[in-house]
């Protein structure tokens, strides 16, 4: 990698440049009542035209945001006049999805114009446009390299390795400037391999030279990525998902899925976010490497399960070839490049909110566990009712290029248009309903009166009982069948709760096992809880146990998050384990470290997230921040820089269970 | 039914020897190495360990209390409202404890690991691991042992183990009596022994700066270990956190102090 290059994003020396400003269209675009795809190809159009070719000195891979704030197309009144009507989610873009590369890499953008409507042709002709003004630049600066490479694409198709990399990275801008965000980056080995594979064939590049080429065009991900909306700084979406098997079947690790892992440990930064798809039948080298990159504490990869996952896409609809094409959105919800319109996060329910609605309304009322069991069940179907049928009549921004992007186009739906329901603090809820079960029914230490007042008091009343709640009751993550199995139940009902169910745009709800923010929005909705969880204390983060469980270990922990059923919960929301980074000293921890990865998959895991956290740095990174701006830390589904987190979400990071030698 | 004494099991470390192992942590030791990094690991009995750093000294744990593990602490271990208190050490059998480790066995497979027997000195306890042993056939067997035992002991449990992990602290015997409380002739000749053994081993040489780490003594272990295979563990300094919580003093801090 060029280290000059990376010095200067890495000191953001490249915001210099973004001093393109565009007005506000939105009053405009309102008084002249223009239709919402007219009023995003001129946004687009508008932003296209002010952006100002940067080349930075030796970079391969250019294109740099300028104009870092992109106006809005609506008024705040249309936005509160739309809402009336339709159900709007989030920002109203239809992201989160994994737009077609494959095909725009190998026909070029004239192809697509060819059976495009008039506003993806315009929004075409604008990123030809813009990217034939990076070509002069690139000209006056004596970079023929570059303007040799821009001549040939977007226009037409790659033809070698750097072609399709430049290609991509404006295909990448592109979505992000027209306004989509979430925009994911897709099987990157499988689509990119047939470039790469040919120049090094060709002897163009050796293993080094390719490597470089491959940092530099990580790097640009990493250029604006600032600019781009979250939740928190990081929550951007920008996820690469290697290996696994393709359409046919075929294992798709290659050289190039190594190298990425190489290039992503070689840059220590945030972006893309490495996804590992793996199974019984990948080889333990693969997970070697993977650790490897766990090791350099970024969070990455995260690992899915195919045998899982597959299977369990194609009982939901998925054609098999589609259901094999799998990726992740932007933390680890499933879905398909080119042709899934599924919103993957659309709602979320609280397994513990549900346990706390029971605890008050039907405790008292219940004479048997079982009894109490079937008014969990009614209630789960009861908050399913009330989130599904909260969606109706969805409108989305209708974004002209990301329709061209994906092959089934994305203004009525793609070929798949299911939505998924996020089920979070599973452990927590599992465990409070484990406590309940021994005490209140199992050997009446409790009662239910007591045990509904000291959760309504946060243990100020009955004091006593927290400690036993709290520390000496079995919890999910301690292998023991009881919440394990409570946890499985949940599921089960959870999946039971949105069968059968049709969305608004045709398609179905898909139950899963993540839990994104609401690992603290939910718990800041609900007092104490009855696995001794005081108010005020976080979940989990996504499918991990509660924070102050008494865990014997990581092997504990596997075994009670693999007895569930996932097939019918198949949204994703991932384990979460961190390891003290002491734990990968040297190549034979890490090699361990990989089977034990490995052990996790052969067990029936869905996907896993593991991360290498040194506790003490980031102690004192709360304390000098200006000395570890470089410190990262993964969140829910994705990776930040440690410093520039809100407090809470840092301070969650500290209080997750962790594992050391 | 035999039973004994242990105070921790430790899943998938990684240092214990090869693959991924479960460490179980036998409680009872006849040395005071002066660095003991698991000083709950010394005594054989049980014994109160106090987060001191966690505790609001509200006093929940001072009300009389009936449960059979809080009764020689006169204090309940059970209510603290922040988990301050545990017992360390608890009895268990053989047979409980194998059929826990058993249950392991298929992790155990996927990661070319096994059970690694650790301390406090698991020689303190021969019957009870050479029960173990023999309840966990097919499994990976390590030992973690300072070799301080009669030779007959020695041999009788080593010879149910698949590795051995062997201490040597220090080859003279001055000063190995100095620093661990013990002298090492029965730990020699058991060196000897092993050698020769037909047992896989390794030597395992705590570094603690000016005690174990001189020249002399450096040089000593080079000559006794020529030929076989050696890891240098590098000095936690950490280790005098647990003696506070065990109202312990760490002798180490207190020797330099002086």
């Amino acid at each position: 990698m060029d280290q000059a290059l990376y010095r200067f994003i890495v000191d953001k020396k490249h915001h210099a440049y973004r001093t393109g400003v565009c007005a506000e269209l939105a009053p405009q675009f309102s008084e002249e009542k223009l239709d919402p795809k007219e009023r995003m190809i001129r946004r687009f159009e508008m932003l296209t035209s002010l952006e100002q070719p940067v080349i930075l000195p030796s970079e391969q891979i250019c294109f740099l945001r300028t104009v870092p704030k992109i106006p809005e197309c609506f008024t705040e009144a249309e936005w509160v006049e739309m809402k009336k009507t339709h159900f709007i989610h989030e920002l109203g873009y239809m992201s989160n999805i994994c737009v077609d590369y494959a095909t725009a890499l190998q026909k070029g953008l004239l192809a697509l114009r060819e059976t495009a409507d008039c506003y993806g042709q315009r929004a075409i002709d604008a990123i030809i446009a813009l990217s034939d003004r990076y070509c002069s630049k690139a000209k006056e600066e004596g970079r023929e390299d570059i303007a040799a490479v821009l001549t040939q694409v977007p226009r037409y198709g790659a033809r070698n390795f750097r072609e399709a990399l430049q290609m991509f990275r404006i295909l990448h801008y592109a979505m992000w400037l027209e306004g989509n965000y979430h925009n994911t980056v897709g099987r990157f080995d499988l689509y990119m391999y047939p470039y790469f594979k040919k120049d090094m064939d060709a002897g163009i590049y050796t293993r080094e030279s390719a490597q470089a080429l491959l940092d530099d065009f990580f790097l640009s991900f990493n250029k604006d990525s600032d600019l781009y909306v979250g939740v928190q700084q990081g929550d951007n979406g920008q996820s690469m998902v290697l290996g696994g098997i393709d359409q046919n079947g075929e294992e798709v690790f290659n050289l190039l899925s190594e190298m990425c892992l190489e290039a992503s440990g070689n840059l220590l930064m945030i972006d893309p976010k490495i996804n590992l798809r793996v199974s019984k039948n990948t080889p333990i080298r693969v997970y070697e490497l993977g650790s490897k990159l766990t090791k350099a504490g970024l969070g990455f990869p995260q690992y899915s399960n195919d045998d899982l996952v597959i299977p369990a896409l194609v009982d939901m609809g998925y054609a098999l070839q589609d259901a094999r094409n799998y990726v992740v959105a932007a933390c680890w919800e499933f879905i398909v490049p080119g042709v899934g319109a599924d919103v993957a996060n659309i709602g979320a329910l609280s397994f513990p909110k549900v346990v706390d609605t029971c605890l008050h309304r039907d405790l008292l009322g219940c004479d048997s566990f079982a009894q109490f069991m079937d008014c969990i069940a009614k209630e789960i179907h009861r908050t399913c009712d009330e989130i599904c049928g909260g969606i109706q009549n969805l409108w989305f921004v209708p974004s002209p290029f990301a329709h061209v992007m994906m092959a089934s186009g994305i203004y009525d739906g793609g070929k798949y248009n299911n939505f998924g329901i996020h089920g979070t603090g599973v452990a927590t809820a599992a465990d409070s309903l484990a406590a309940i079960k021994l005490y209140v029914f199992g050997d009446h230490s409790i009662s239910a009166q007591q045990m509904i007042e000291a959760v309504d008091s946060d243990f100020a009343c009955h004091g006593e009982i927290l400690p036993k709640l709290r520390y000496e009751t079995p919890k999910m993550g301690m292998n023991e069948d009881l919440p394990d199995l409570l946890a499985r139940e949940l599921l089960e009902r959870f999946a039971d709760g949105l069968e059968g169910r049709k969305n608004c745009r045709g398609g179905i709800f898909r139950a899963g096992t993540g839990s994104a923010m609401y690992y603290l929005w939910h718990a800041d909705e609900l007092g104490a809880s009855p696995d001794g969880r005081r108010k005020g204390e976080a979940f989990g983060t996504n499918y991990s146990p509660s924070l102050f469980a008494k865990i014997g270990g990581p092997v504990s922990v596997i075994r009670s998050f693999t007895k569930q059923n996932f097939h019918r919960a198949m949204n994703g929301g991932p384990l979460t384990l961190e390891f003290a980074a002491s734990m990968f000293a040297d190549e034979e921890s890490v090699e361990k470290i990989a089977r034990f990865v490995k052990a996790y998959i052969d067990m029936g895991g869905h996907q896993l997230q593991l991360n290498a956290v040194n506790t003490q740095k980031l102690l004192d990174a709360q304390r000098h921040p200006e000395k570890h701006r470089q410190l990262v830390v993964r969140i829910w589904g994705w990776s930040a820089y440690f410093v520039e987190l809100d407090e809470q979400y840092q301070n969650h990071v500290l209080s997750r269970q962790q594992y050391s030698v | 039914m035999i039973d004994g004494t242990i105070f921790d099991i430790k899943e998938f470390s990684i240092h214990d020897g090869p693959g991924a192992r479960i460490t179980v942590f036998l409680k009872g030791c006849p040395l005071r190495c002066r660095w003991c990094h698991n000083p709950e690991g010394l005594s054989a009995a049980p014994q109160l360990m106090h987060k001191k750093n966690l505790c609001t000294g509200c006093g929940a744990c001072l009300r009389g209390c009936d449960h059979p593990e809080c009764k020689p602490f006169s204090r309940c271990i059970h209510a603290c409202p922040n988990g301050c208190l545990r017992v360390v050490g608890k009895r268990i059998t053989a047979q409980e404890l194998a059929e826990k480790l058993r249950a392991n066995g298929d992790f155990f497979a996927m990661t070319d690991g096994g059970v690694t027997f650790s301390g406090g000195e698991p020689l303190m306890q021969p019957e009870f691991i050479i029960e173990l042993a023999r309840l966990l056939p097919g499994i990976h067997k390590a030992i973690e042992t300072s070799g301080y035992a009669r030779p007959e002991v020695y041999r009788k449990v080593i010879g149910h183990f698949d590795y051995v992990m062997q201490d040597i602290k220090l080859v003279d015997r001055e000063a190995h009596k100095r620093y661990t409380g013990v002298p090492n002739d029965y730990i020699l000749e058991n060196i000897a022994w092993l050698k020769q053994s037909g047992i896989p081993y390794i030597f395992r040489v705590p570094m603690i700066p000016g005690i174990t780490d001189t020249e002399e003594n450096l040089a000593a272990i080079r000559k006794l270990t020529e030929g076989c295979e050696v890891e240098y563990l590098k000095y936690n300094e950490l280790a005098g956190a647990k003696y506070e919580m065990l109202d312990m003093t760490f002798p180490l801090r207190r020797n330099n102090n002086d």
